[in-house]
């Protein structure tokens, strides 16, 4: 076998081919990153996805795909999906507190010109 | 499909054409009435990989990581480069905007405070914050704002482990762990 096989025709146990479609962005150093891939979509579709994409965004989608694919190991229920829930609450309670010191700031201003 | 008196098959089992059983994984989840919500999860996941995903949880919580699952699929059919992670660098952005629009406000109130504390002397200097100053402030503010968060969005934002401005799971992970039913806000699900 080929020593220099991508982590996914590694870990799929077959030929790295020239044109491999996920050896420029699966390099045999980091193992896990196909791994958690596959088990999260599966080989066949994220080869179907990168086909569908431009060349030079592949790499950007693989990135998201990792992410993606690692949050829902990490959290099987939710995924990254209890991270945009997470923001959204961040986003809720600051600017709750914004308000709340604007309003403050308003009262303590008109305290100063009475 | 079935004999009389049977319910028609799962939006799963009917795109899969097969025989829907009745302990159907799919079948809670996926009616019938709904053909396009699991479409569009078989497309990004496989039928096969949510069916796993789903056998390896606990029923009760089935429902939430189907819709989840859902979620994040039409994320990534919406915008196939950056899927869910998108909105994430969206929403990352809009925090750290309201932060220091927080901070300002904090700084011009204590200024307000320090000012009612110490009433104008002559020999004393009065603080009052011209748009330099406060800019000054600003960035004081947002370097120890980030500092100081690093077990949550702050470090998240500046650890920079990805190209684009997306942060490691496992810091937002730990945020993640201090949030409580995450989907009970409807609009998640809209």
């Amino acid at each position: 076998m080929n020593p220099k096989r991508c982590a996914a025709c590694k870990y799929l146990r077959r030929r790295c081919p020239k044109d491999c479609i996920f050896s420029p962005y699966f390099p045999p150093s980091d193992p896990d990153k196909f791994a958690c891939i596959h088990r999260i979509y599966g080989a066949g579709n994220v080869s179907k996805m990168l086909q569908q994409l431009p060349v030079q965004t592949r790499a950007e989608a693989v990135e998201s795909l990792s992410f993606e694919a690692k949050c829902r190991v990490d959290d099987p229920v939710y995924g990254c999906v209890g991270i945009i829930s997470l923001l959204q609450t961040q986003i809720q309670n600051t600017q709750a507190l914004l308000a709340k010191t604007q309003a403050e700031i308003a009262v303590a201003q008109n305290k100063q010109n009475q | 499909m079935g004999g009389p008196g049977s319910s028609s098959p799962c939006a799963s089992c009917k795109l899969l054409r097969r025989r829907c059983a009745k302990d159907c994984i799919f079948a809670p989840y996926f009616p019938p009435d709904d053909p396009h919500k699991f479409a569009i999860v078989h497309k990004v996941f496989g039928a096969s990989n949510v069916s796993k995903m789903l056998q390896e949880l606990p029923v009760h919580q089935r429902a939430d990581a189907v819709n989840s699952l859902v979620f994040e699929a039409n994320a990534r059919v919406r915008d196939p480069v950056y899927g869910c992670v998108g909105a994430i660098s969206y929403l990352q952005n809009q925090v750290s905007q309201l932060q220091m629009q927080l901070a300002v406000a904090q700084a011009e109130i204590l200024c307000i405070q320090m000012q009612h504390e110490q009433p104008l002397q002559s020999h004393h200097q009065v603080l009052e914050l011209d748009q330099d100053e406060k800019a000054l402030l600003l960035n004081n503010n947002s370097i120890n704002n980030c500092n100081n968060d690093n077990n949550n969005l702050g470090y998240a934002m500046s650890s920079g482990q990805f190209n684009s401005n997306f942060a490691s799971p496992s810091s937002i992970m730990q945020m993640q762990m201090q949030m409580q039913d995450p989907l009970k806000q409807e609009s998640l699900w809209t």
